[in-house]
């Protein structure tokens, strides 16, 4: 059956059970194949699936504005904040008072409004739970959330920074509806966490209909939306978890769209003229990044050597098969002109010799490399940087670890792994929360436990700073200082693809990394 | 030893068995330094916000109190909940397993209806072109493995000549599952006469069924032939033969003197398969327990990993109990007497 018989069978389907409250008309099914069911909708629990519905679920405050690129396609502009579910905001007390004006009609699937108390008892919830939300909270500095009436709710900041208005453009916090969520309630579990992982309440474009473990999920359009209805009015989510069926379901016309390929898979697939491929650097390279609190890796010559010694140009081809593009800094290029290229290191292996040498390692070292398989490329950049680095005297010694054992050993409060390959993607597409996240003392993904009291203190100061200039001006010192201490091997951005029949059209890259549906459309027929 | 006792036995044994799984499975997925916390509190989730989880979740007890913890909610049937699914752990097994059963079932009847005959007619006349011929179709099915086999399945009879339907699960994205009785997608539309669930379920059974009864006959046939073999060649079957006695009636003969070792081959075979089948449900996105089991694995779902070995442990017990039943049954005074 190919996806036209599927709509044209899943439309009368729809009809019949009365599903789809839209007119049958305007009925279209997008089907989205991924690895896994969606396990729950909690934006603060990141389970299989979750990120991948609820960034169609729920929606922010605000909303980056979207420019072309050189080649004429669209892209999130990184210094453009714009209304979305707000219609308006003012700043007072030098940026730490901001009070945003809700739109009026923004409505759930339910049928209620979003109003202040909605935006505050979100807040709320992620402060009381401590999780994701939590973060947003410290990093945007964000003291206290109240409703002023119905329509307008007020941030109080500690400190005026150019991170806040920007996590407003995420779903950290979900603007859950309240009134639904509270009729789900329990006394144990006040947020309604058991409901939410089967349900969902946002005032974004679609809404959860159904959820069946191992097998998929159908989300229908938000009817109440307050902006343009999406093209497709159902989303068929169904798990195929083998990318090899996967591949042969998108190159014969079975699915739209086929997420989380391997790159084994890309490579024939954009050969593939049955298959459109997609794709952006995104915000997350590839490293390997090294301890400098542990072992060779205090002695910041190991660290250079081992930089030095690393073959980037097999990497490129041999791990990301010539699909990636290289990384120079801590930042990605996707933050304009906050970026610099501030890394430029090219393999020089006499160099690493030397360095090494240096250390008092004339005779080699020996260096473990810890890796899992969290994302397609570690084993493979693992073992080429065995390969690699014996050249200059390092000898890596391999070690494939559980997934969860990575975890654990990066979480906060442990962070143990002298050498080991890691990908930070920020969801906040402000330099200072990439730089806060990945390498500030406080951030959550510096799992390598970098400590320079000089970087925290320009990161903090460019939090606070909302002049342009001289928060760039911040921002290329904080990318020259982490370069010169030298504890990522910066590899390449592994990219981010959107695998679909040529038809669809559309596909706009956020800093999330999932696939956003209201923006897709078929614009040819297909048989 | 009277058939009571020798049931009671063997039921008896079990439980040593299953407690021994029960231990080596607790203290597997704890090995190294895998904490489930991490990725359940998220990326973003601060120092204090992992240890209170991780107290929560009694992480932070010794070995020895969490598996007591464990085995005395296991005497009452409470598997512990899965932190992914956040369900009792013993209904993500239930949800999931009449899926498994349906694949595995139907294509261990088609591979034992094949296998055996195959294999009785291969002993009859060794080396012949028919044997070859099954020889060479059982070293295929040993041979290759699971997933290629199923991969080029779908690679031939999906992607290529379009006769098999999408390998996207157990009923199409046009049918509406039936109400859940059995759990088998397609026996529940039986039930309710849902003739287009019916089509839809049975037409993605016959790939993965195909492919599965292939890898479930190979071993049949050789094991079958094997035992034909050597019973045709005993001195009892010599002595019939020497008496007179018409082929068929020899045959007969053979056949109910092959048939204890066959089917407890067969029945030994059921319970490894189980655990075979989670690649061909991987592939073919089936949904059923051995695919959520894969998934526990790699997220280090303590819980689901301990109940998906138990669940394999129990099912491997009751089919050996029910294959010593059976023995029992063919030949009371031997398996008595063993």
């Amino acid at each position: 059956m190919s996806i036209r018989s599927a709509l044209l069978s899943a439309v009368a389907g729809a009809a019949l059970v009365g599903a789809s409250g839209l007119a049958a008309a305007q009925d279209r099914t997008f089907i989205f194949a991924s690895v896994s069911t969606p396990v729950g909708f909690d934006t603060d629990r990141w389970l299989s699936g979750t990120l991948e519905s609820a960034v169609n679920v729920y929606e922010g405050l605000t909303k980056h504005g979207v420019k072309k690129d050189a080649s004429g396609r669209d892209v999130i502009d990184a210094d453009k904040v714009e209304p979305h579910m707000a219609e308006s905001w003012t700043q007072t007390e030098g940026g730490k008072v901001v009070t945003y004006r809700i739109k009026k009609g923004v409505k759930s699937h339910f049928g209620n409004e979003l109003t202040a108390h909605d935006v505050v008892n979100s807040w709320d919830m992620a402060r009381d739970r401590k999780l994701v939300g939590n973060f947003m909270i410290t990093v945007g500095r964000v003291a206290k959330v109240e409703a002023v009436s119905d329509s307008e709710v007020k941030f109080t900041l500690g400190t005026g920074n150019n991170i806040f208005p920007r996590i407003l453009t995420t779903i950290f916090p979900a603007l859950i509806d309240s009134k639904i969520q509270k009729e789900n309630a329990t006394a144990d579990d006040k947020w309604a966490t058991k409901w939410q992982e089967k349900a969902t309440a946002g005032f974004g474009p679609y809404h959860l209909e159904s959820v069946k473990a191992g097998e998929g999920a159908t989300f229908i359009a938000n009817r109440n939306y307050f902006a343009d209805k999406p093209y497709y009015s159902r989303v068929v989510y169904r798990e195929v978890p083998s990318p090899a069926t996967r591949a042969a379901l998108v190159k014969s016309a079975q699915i739209h769209y086929a997420d989380q390929m391997p790159i084994q898979q890309l490579v024939d697939l954009i050969k593939d003229r049955n298959v459109k491929v997609d794709s952006v650097p995104g915000t997350g390279a590839a490293t390997l990044r090294m301890n400098p609190n542990l072992k060779p890796f205090d002695d910041i010559r190991v660290r250079k050597a081992v930089q030095l010694a690393f073959d980037y140009e097999a990497a490129g081809e041999a791990v990301f098969r010539g699909l990636g593009e290289r990384s120079w800094s801590i930042l990605a290029p996707a933050h304009g002109e906050a970026y610099i290229e501030s890394q430029k290191v090219n393999t020089d292996l006499a160099a690493a010799r030397k360095l090494l040498s240096e250390a008092g390692h004339a005779n080699g070292i020996d260096i473990q490399l810890e890796y899992t398989d969290n994302w397609w490329w570690e084993e493979s950049l693992a073992i080429q940087a065995k390969d690699a680095l014996a050249k200059a005297g390092i000898r890596v010694d391999l070690k494939r670890i559980p997934r969860t054992e990575m975890n654990s050993r990066r979480a906060i409060g442990k962070r143990d792994l002298p050498f080991f390959p890691h990908l930070a993607n920020a969801f906040v597409l402000a330099p200072a929360y990439a730089f806060y996240l990945s390498a500030h003392t406080q951030g959550s993904s510096n799992v390598n436990d970098y400590k320079s009291p000089e970087f925290d203190r320009i990161v903090d100061e460019m939090i606070g700073e909302t002049n342009p200039a001289r928060a760039n001006q911040l921002s290329h010192e904080a990318q020259r200082i982490h370069a010169n201490d030298s504890t990522f091997v910066i590899s390449h951005f592994p990219k981010t693809y959107a695998v679909t029949v040529p038809c669809i059209t559309g596909w706009l890259w956020y800093p999330h990394d999932r696939l956003v549906w209201k923006h897709l459309s078929c614009t040819e027929r297909r048989g | 030893m009277t058939l009571r006792q020798f049931l009671l036995r063997r039921v008896l044994l079990v439980i040593p068995i299953l407690f021994g799984i029960t231990f080596i499975t607790f203290m597997l997925v704890r090995v190294g330094d895998r904490d489930p916390v991490a990725m359940l509190a998220g990326p973003l989730a601060d120092r204090q916000t992992l240890a209170t989880l991780r107290t929560e979740m009694g992480l932070d007890r010794s070995f020895w109190e969490q598996f007591a913890i464990y085995v005395g909610k296991l005497i009452q049937l409470d598997f512990g909940k899965s932190w992914e699914s956040n369900n009792p752990v013993i209904v993500d097994i239930a949800n999931r397993l009449p899926a498994s059963l349906e694949l595995l079932l139907i294509a261990m009847l088609i591979g034992a209806a094949v296998g055996i005959p195959v294999g009785l007619r291969s002993a009859q006349r060794p080396n012949g072109a028919f044997d070859q011929a099954a020889r060479f179709v059982s070293l295929l099915g040993f041979s290759v493995p699971t997933y290629w086999f199923a991969l080029m399945g779908i690679f031939i009879f999906f992607f290529k000549l379009g006769w098999a339907p999408p390998p996207m699960g157990r009923i199409g994205l046009d049918a509406i599952p039936p109400p859940d009785v059995t759990g088998s997608y397609f026996i529940d539309s039986l039930l309710v006469a849902d003739w287009s669930a019916v089509h839809s379920s049975g037409t993605r059974l016959v790939l993965p069924v195909l492919i599965f009864s292939v890898i479930v006959a190979a071993p049949i046939i050789k094991h079958t032939r094997a035992i034909a073999l050597e019973v045709l060649s005993s001195d009892y079957i010599r002595y019939a033969r020497a008496s007179g006695l018409s082929p068929f009636t020899v045959r007969r003969i053979a056949l109910r003197n092959a048939f204890t070792p066959v089917l407890t081959f067969v029945a030994s075979e059921l319970t490894g398969l189980l655990a075979a089948v989670s690649l061909l449900e991987f592939i073919f996105a089936w949904g059923g327990m051995g695919q959520w089991g894969l998934n526990a694995i790699l997220n280090s779902d303590f819980a689901a990993v301990q109940g998906y070995v138990l669940t394999l442990a129990l099912f491997s017990a009751v089919i050996y109990v029910m294959v010593d039943i059976a023995v029992l049954m063919l030949e009371p005074r031997s398996a008595l007497k063993a």
